[in-house]
C-alpha cells in the first residue's frame, strides 16, 4: 500500500534530532523518560482507583483519596506538564541546525520539575489527602501538606518556566538562520512557550498565597477557589495546543505533508489559541453560588467557541493529508486513510487521537451549557468525558510524538511496532466503555469524588454497576496505554548500534505543489459532530426536566 | 495555497467550518436557554422551573455579600437553630408541611434581634401545609411545573422556608419529610468547608456546591412521594462518603 | 517576522481587554482573573517585541 518515498521534511527532522550533540540528546532522554515516568505512576494510581470505584479493591476510608490526589497530581500535572517541556524542546531542536539554546536554563527547568515532582508526591503520600489541587480548605488541620503540595507546583512553574525561555530562544536561532523565518510550527511552538510562562504565572497566582498561608505568614486564602479556576482553564488548553501542534508535526515528519491552507493561515489558528483562552474561561465555576447569572450566561455563550483553534488545526490537518492522498489516486469517501502509514504506530495513536478529541467534544459541550451545569458538575460524568481528552487525544499524541523522536534520538528502533499500532485501539475500547458507562452514571447522579456510593442502600441499586464498568473500561484503557509507555521507554535505552534516522515508513502519497483534490473528511466530521452535539444537549435538557423536581434559583449570599 | 484549489480545502471553508461548535447556539436557543436576538423564549425555565435569579434589593451582581438585605451566616445560623427547634419531632426528624407538622395554629416564633421585614421566620397553615412569607425584595420564583401530577395549588403557594446546614460530616435536620407538589425555600450553608448538598431524584439528580457561609437558596417542588437522598459531593474529608441526609416527600 | 509580531500584539490586546474588565468591575469579584491575564498580556507583548528585534538573514 505504501510507495515508500522518503520526504525531506521527514528526513530532515529525524537527522537533526539524530545528529544532536551527546549533551542535548540526554537532556531530550531525559526530559522524555521523566515524562514516562509520570505517565507510567498515573496509570498505576489510576488503576487503583478504577479498582476502588468498581468495587473490586477495598481501601481503607482515607486511602482511594489519597490515590486520587496522587493520580491527579502524577497524571494531570506532572505527566501532561513535564511531556510538554519535553515535546516542546525536542520540536524546537527540530526547527534548528545548532541544538538547543541556553540548554543550563533547560537543565535548571527539567531539575527544578524533577525536585517539584518528588515533593508533591510526598505530599501526597503521606499528608492529609487533599485531591490534586491541593485545595487548602482540606489542609486546615495539616498545613504541611499544603506547603507541601503548593511548593511542588510551585516549582514545576519554575521548571517549566525555564524549559520554556529556552525553547523560545532555540526557537528564535532556528528563525534567525531561516529565509524565511517562522514556520508555521515554529510559531506555534514559539507562542505555546509564552503560554506555559503565562500558566506559571497562573499557578503562583494560585498557589503561592496557599503556601504563604500553610508557612504562617498570612491568613487563610479565601480566594483559593477562583484563583485555581483561572489556573485549571489554561490548564485545559495548553495540552490541546500542544496536541495540534505535534499532529502537525507528526503529519509533516511522517507523510511530508504540510498544511494545505499554507503556513500564514496555520500561524493565526495557533494565535487564535491564546485568543480563545482567556473570554471561555467562565464555564468551570457554573456551581459557583457566587457567580452572577448575567455571568452564567455571558459564560456559557462565550464557551460555545471554546473549540475553535482545535477544531480549525485538526480541519487544516485532515484536508491536508486527504488532499495530497487524493491528488495521488486514493479513492472512497474514507479509503484515502489507507494511504496513511499505518505500520508506523505514531499514525494510529494520531488517528484515534483525532476521533477521541471528536467524542470528547460532544459531551465538553453539554457542561458547557450553565443551566445543564446543576445536572452534571461534580458529576462522574465530567471524568467520564475528559478522559477521552485526556487519555485518548493528549496523552495518545504525545505518545506518538515520543515514537517518532526517542528512536532517533537514542538510536534504537521502536519496540515492536505492529503491536504498538494496536494499542490505540484497545485504548479506545476502554474508553468507550469507560465514557459510557461514566458518563450515564452521571445522568444518573454518581458523584465523582465519592468512592463508596452504597449510602447504605439509599443509593439508586444501578449505581454500583455503572461503577464497575467504569473500573472495567478504565482497566482496559490503562492496559493498552502501558503497553505503549513500555514500547515507547524502550527507546530511552541508546543503541550500541545506532539505526538510520529514515527507518520510519512514509505516506501512500507524493508530495508535489498543492494539489487540486476535494477533502471530504473534515466536513462529514463537522456535521457529525454537531449533529452528536445536538443529541446529546437536547438529551440532557429532556433529561433534566423529566426529573421529579422543579428547582429554582441558585442565590450565593 | 493555489486558486485552484478545491473549496474544501480553502482557507474560507475550513476557517468557518471550524466555527462548527457554535452551532449548539440553535439548540440552546430552542430549549430557552440562551438569549435570541430578536425573541425571548422561556420554554426551558417554563418546563424546568429554572428561572434566573433576579438580584433581591441591595444585593450586588457578585452575590451580594453583605449587603443590606441579604442573609449573613449569623442571619442563617440563627435562623436554622429557629427553624430546627420549631419543627422537630420526637423521632429526631424535621417535618415541615407535613402531617406530623407542629399544629396548623402555631405561631410565628420570637426572634430576637431579627430583621423581620428581610427574613420573616417560616410558619405553617391551617392545612398543615407549610408555606412561608415572601422576603420584602425576595424573588418570587416563576413556577410552571411541567408534571401534571403536581397538585394545582402549587403554582400559587409561597414557598415554605427549610433550611439545611452542611458541616464534617453531616446535615443538620438529617430527616426531612416535607410535602410534594409544593414549593419548599432551601436555604443552605455549609458551616467549615465546601460540601455539596445534592438532591439525588430517583433518574438523576440535582448537583448544588455549597461554600462556607455562603447561603444558598433553591426553590424546589417536589412532585413524587418517596426519599430523596441528600448526599454531599465535594470532596470534603476522611467520613466524606458517609456524609448524607434523608428528604422523605410525603 | 511581521505576521507573527502583529498576531502576538493582537493576543495582548485581547488579554489586556479582559483584565482590564475584570480590573474595572469590581462586583465581578475575581481580581485574580485582571492579575493573570494582565500578566499575560506583559508576557505577549515582551515576545512581540522579541520578535519585532530578529533580523533575518538576507
Amino acid at each position: 500500500m505504501n510507495m515508500k518515498t522518503h520526504s525531506p521534511a521527514s528526513m530532515s527532522f529525524t537527522n537533526r534530532l539524530a545528529a544532536l550533540s551527546r549533551t542535548d540528546r540526554l537532556l531530550c532522554g531525559l526530559l522524555i523518560g521523566f515524562a514516562l515516568l509520570a505517565l507510567t505512576l498515573g496509570i498505576a494510581y489510576g488503576v487503583a482507583m478504577a479498582l476502588a470505584r468498581s468495587g473490586a479493591l477495598s481501601f481503607l476510608p482515607d486511602t482511594p483519596y489519597r490515590i486520587l490526589t496522587l493520580h491527579g497530581t502524577t497524571a494531570f500535572f506532572y505527566w501532561l506538564y513535564s511531556a510538554q517541556a519535553a515535546l516542546l524542546i525536542v520540536l524546537a531542536v527540530g526547527e534548528t541546525k545548532n541544538g538547543i539554546a541556553l540548554r543550563s536554563i533547560a537543565w535548571i527547568g527539567a531539575i527544578l520539575i524533577a525536585a517539584g515532582f518528588m515533593l508533591s508526591e510526598l505530599s501526597a503520600l503521606v499528608g492529609t489527602p487533599l485531591l490534586y489541587d491541593a485545595n487548602p480548605e482540606l489542609g486546615l488541620d495539616d498545613p504541611a501538606v499544603v506547603a507541601g503540595m503548593a511548593g511542588g507546583y510551585l516549582l514545576l512553574a519554575a521548571g517549566l518556566t525555564a524549559i520554556s525561555v529556552s525553547g523560545i530562544a532555540t526557537i528564535l536561532r532556528g528563525a534567525r538562520t531561516r529565509a524565511d523565518g517562522f514556520s508555521a510550527l515554529g510559531f506555534g511552538l514559539f507562542a505555546l512557550a509564552g503560554f506555559l510562562i503565562v500558566s506559571a504565572v497562573a499557578a503562583v497566582n494560585a498557589f503561592l498565597p496557599n503556601l504563604l498561608w500553610a508557612l504562617g505568614y498570612t491568613p487563610f486564602p479565601k480566594n483559593a477557589t477562583t484563583e485555581w479556576h483561572i489556573l485549571f482553564h489554561n490548564l485545559h488548553y495548553l495540552p490541546l495546543m500542544a496536541t495540534v501542534l505535534v499532529w502537525y508535526a507528526l503529519a509533516r515528519g511522517l507523510t511530508g505533508t504540510g498544511s494545505i491552507t499554507g503556513a500564514s493561515f496555520s500561524k493565526i489558528v495557533f494565535a487564535s489559541y491564546l485568543v480563545f483562552v482567556p473570554p471561555t474561561s467562565l464555564y468551570h465555576m457554573f456551581l459557583e453560588p457566587n457567580l452572577p447569572e448575567g455571568m452564567r450566561v455571558a459564560g456559557s455563550l462565550l464557551s460555545l467557541f471554546v473549540s475553535v483553534p482545535t477544531l480549525t488545526a485538526f480541519l487544516i490537518i485532515v484536508a491536508s493529508l486527504e488532499a495530497h492522498a487524493r491528488a495521488n489516486g486514493a479513492t472512497g469517501l474514507f479509503g484515502w486513510m489507507r494511504r496513511l502509514p499505518w505500520a508506523n504506530p505514531a499514525i494510529a495513536n494520531m488517528v484515534v487521537a483525532m476521533l477521541t478529541m471528536l467524542i470528547g467534544l460532544v459531551f465538553a459541550f453539554v457542561l458547557i451549557q450553565e443551566k445543564l451545569a446543576p445536572l452534571l458538575s461534580d458529576t462522574i460524568f465530567v471524568p467520564g468525558y475528559f478522559h477521552f481528552f485526556a487519555v485518548g487525544t493528549i496523552s495518545q499524541t504525545f505518545l506518538a510524538a515520543m515514537m517518532v523522536m526517542l528512536p532517533a534520538i537514542s538510536g534504537r528502533p521502536l519496540w515492536r511496532p505492529a503491536i504498538l499500532s494496536r494499542m490505540p485501539w484497545i485504548v479506545l475500547a476502554g474508553l468507550l466503555v469507560f465514557g459510557a458507562s461514566g458518563i450515564a452514571a452521571g445522568f444518573l447522579g454518581v458523584p465523582r469524588r465519592v468512592v463508596d456510593i452504597s449510602y447504605d442502600g439509599a443509593a439508586p441499586a444501578i449505581w454500583p454497576v455503572l461503577m464497575a464498568l467504569l473500573g472495567a473500561g478504565g482497566v482496559l484503557f490503562a492496559t493498552g496505554l502501558a503497553v505503549s509507555v513500555y514500547g515507547v521507554a524502550r527507546s530511552l535505552i541508546p543503541a550500541r548500534m545506532p539505526m538510520t534516522a529514515t527507518a520510519e515508513p512514509d505516506a501512500g502519497w507524493r508530495v508535489v505543489g498543492a494539489p487540486t483534490a476535494p477533502a471530504w473528511t473534515g466536513l462529514v466530521a463537522v456535521v457529525v459532530l454537531v449533529v452528536a452535539m445536538y443529541a446529546a444537549t437536547i438529551g440532557a435538557f429532556e433529561f433534566m426536566q423529566a426529573l421529579p423536581a422543579d428547582v429554582s434559583g441558585t442565590t450565593g449570599h | 495555497m493555489s486558486d485552484s484549489q478545491h473549496v474544501t480545502t480553502r482557507r474560507a471553508f475550513i476557517g468557518t467550518l471550524g466555527f462548527g461548535g457554535v452551532a449548539l447556539y440553535g439548540a440552546w436557543a430552542a430549549y430557552g436557554a440562551a438569549p435570541l436576538p430578536f425573541f425571548h423564549s422561556r420554554a426551558f425555565e417554563k418546563d424546568n422551573g429554572i428561572t434566573p435569579h433576579q438580584p433581591q434589593a441591595g444585593e450586588g451582581p457578585g452575590g451580594g455579600h453583605g449587603a443590606a438585605g441579604s442573609m449573613t451566616p449569623d442571619d442563617f445560623l440563627r435562623r436554622h437553630e429557629e427553624f430546627m427547634a420549631r419543627f422537630r419531632q420526637p423521632d429526631g426528624s424535621v417535618a415541615v408541611g407535613s402531617a406530623e407538622a407542629p399544629p396548623a395554629h402555631a405561631t410565628q416564633l420570637p426572634v430576637a434581634g431579627h430583621d423581620m421585614h428581610a427574613m420573616p421566620p417560616p410558619h405553617v397553615d391551617q392545612g398543615g401545609h407549610g408555606t412561608a412569607q415572601r422576603d420584602a425584595g425576595g424573588t418570587a420564583p416563576m413556577h410552571t411545573p411541567s408534571h401534571g401530577s403536581a397538585p394545582a395549588h402549587s403554582q400559587e403557594a409561597q414557598p415554605t422556608d427549610l433550611y439545611l446546614l452542611a458541616y464534617r460530616f453531616g446535615f443538620a435536620p438529617d430527616d426531612i419529610r416535607i410535602n410534594s407538589g409544593q414549593p419548599y425555600r432551601f436555604r443552605m450553608m455549609a458551616s467549615d468547608i465546601t460540601h455539596g448538598a445534592s438532591l439525588q431524584l430517583g433518574r438523576g439528580s440535582r448537583i448544588i456546591r455549597l461554600r462556607p457561609n455562603v447561603v444558598v437558596e433553591q426553590t424546589i417542588v417536589f412532585h413524587r412521594p418517596g426519599p430523596v437522598l441528600v448526599y454531599c459531593t465535594t470532596y470534603c474529608g476522611p467520613a466524606h462518603d458517609a456524609m448524607k441526609a434523608r428528604i422523605l416527600v410525603a | 517576522m511581521k505576521q507573527e509580531t502583529l498576531l502576538l500584539i493582537g493576543v495582548a490586546i485581547v488579554w489586556f481587554v479582559l483584565a482590564a474588565v475584570y480590573a474595572f468591575a469590581p462586583s465581578l469579584g475575581m481580581p485574580g482573573y485582571a492579575r493573570v491575564w494582565g500578566a499575560g498580556a506583559v508576557v505577549f507583548l515582551i515576545l512581540a517585541a522579541v520578535l519585532g528585534t530578529i533580523k533575518r538573514p538576507t
